[in-house]
């Protein structure tokens, strides 16, 4: 996975990411657009068979894209391990 | 977060999870096609084959078969650290077929590939890989490796992975029971009691909405919706791996991604301050 920024300025970001697709992206997408301190966020994957997106974050300027992108990636990881135990359990149980 | 096992054997598992959102099961039925690893017969190398399939047909068909994988004591072959085309102990196992028809026509079937793996076997010994006449030969060794179903199909460990909205309906008092919904329902979701319209089977609902055009009544007192956090998450698995290792393994694996993902965007932050 390689990160390259394309733009970038005080409020904006907009990177090409290689070897994700629409997995990865739609679940960052939906969870930006959650943040009220984001104003819009976006990605695109330009060639269905190469497997490079192209994310796009903007927010109404009190932070930064980058860390916004962050928190978003943090708090999907949360529900994620959350999944994995509450899944263990169950499983344990049945 | 809510989860409950609706169903589960050897092969399938049904579990109607709880607040969670359709990016997030998405994700996971998508890895769960594309990224988890399992087993399948990568090469070939044919010795003698004297049957009326081409080397390259049989080939496709043992590919195709599920082989039951163990994804503890095996590396894919770009993570294995013998870093060799060929493969190594930990990243290769090797399948052998040496069938000759001696009297009269034969159908030679899975169970007669040998492994040198007792572990990694085809899943049903009852798969036809090809039918010989008589005095006909196969002689083969497959070459089996992980591999990711975004790769090729045969290295998917799920014949199918689906989710769906938990469905709600609500009929008001004002039904006159009429049972035109009873009989259209492709799904048999609704029952006839008496004069009235009872649900009977909830979840085999999939929104199709016919029950409420089929209503005689204006405006129609069924009202069919979904539940939009609830999901009825099914999964059937090839045989490769158990459903529970399999969305486990999805799970781990989405943790990695995401992981890596940080790990990439703090970089940058560094690389340009």
């Amino acid at each position: 996975m390689k990160v390259k920024a394309l733009k970038k300025t005080a409020n904006e970001l907009k990177i090409e990411v290689e070897g994700v697709g629409h997995t990865l992206c739609n679940l960052l997408q939906k969870r930006l657009l959650e943040d009220a301190h984001v104003e819009s966020a976006g990605y695109d994957v330009p060639h269905p068979l190469a497997s490079n997106a192209i994310i796009y974050v903007r927010t109404k300027g009190r932070m930064k894209a980058e860390e916004v992108l962050q928190s978003a990636v943090e708090k999907i990881r949360e529900t994620n391990k959350e999944f994995g135990k509450e899944l263990q359990k169950v499983l344990k149980k049945a | 977060m809510e989860i409950e096992v609706l169903e589960k054997d050897e092969k399938n598992m049904r579990l109607l999870i709880r607040g969670t959102n359709v990016p997030h099961v998405n994700a996971l039925r998508r890895i769960i096609m594309t990224e988890v690893p399992c087993m399948a017969v990568d090469e070939i190398v044919m010795l003698e084959n004297s049957s009326i399939l081409q080397d390259e047909i049989v080939a496709h068909r043992l590919g195709l078969i599920p082989l039951k994988t163990d994804l503890d004591s095996y590396n894919l072959p770009e993570e294995c650290p013998c870093k060799s085309e060929f493969g190594c102990n930990l990243c290769r196992v090797t399948l052998t077929l040496d069938v000759e028809a001696k009297e009269g026509t034969k159908t030679v079937y899975s169970d007669e590939l040998k492994s040198e793996n007792p572990e990694i076997a085809p899943v049903s010994g009852k798969i036809p890989l090809v039918k010989l006449a008589k005095e006909q030969k196969i002689r083969l060794e497959a070459y089996v490796r992980l591999g990711k179903g975004k790769n090729h199909a045969k290295w998917q460990p799920v014949s199918m992975c689906t989710y769906k909205y938990m469905p709600k309906i609500e009929i008001s008092k004002n039904c006159d029971g009429c049972g035109k919904c009873v009989d259209i329902c492709p799904r048999n979701v609704y029952a006839k009691t008496e004069n009235k319209v009872e649900i009977r089977n909830l979840m085999a609902c999939i929104l199709c909405m016919d029950c409420v055009e089929a209503c005689t009544q204006n405006p129609p007192p069924i009202e069919v919706s979904w539940e939009k956090d609830t999901f009825i998450f099914s999964l059937e698995s090839s045989g490769a791996l158990s459903p529970e290792r399999i969305l486990s393994e999805a799970i781990k694996i989405l943790d990695k991604q995401l992981k890596e993902f940080e790990s990439q965007i703090k970089v940058k932050k560094i690389e340009e301050s």
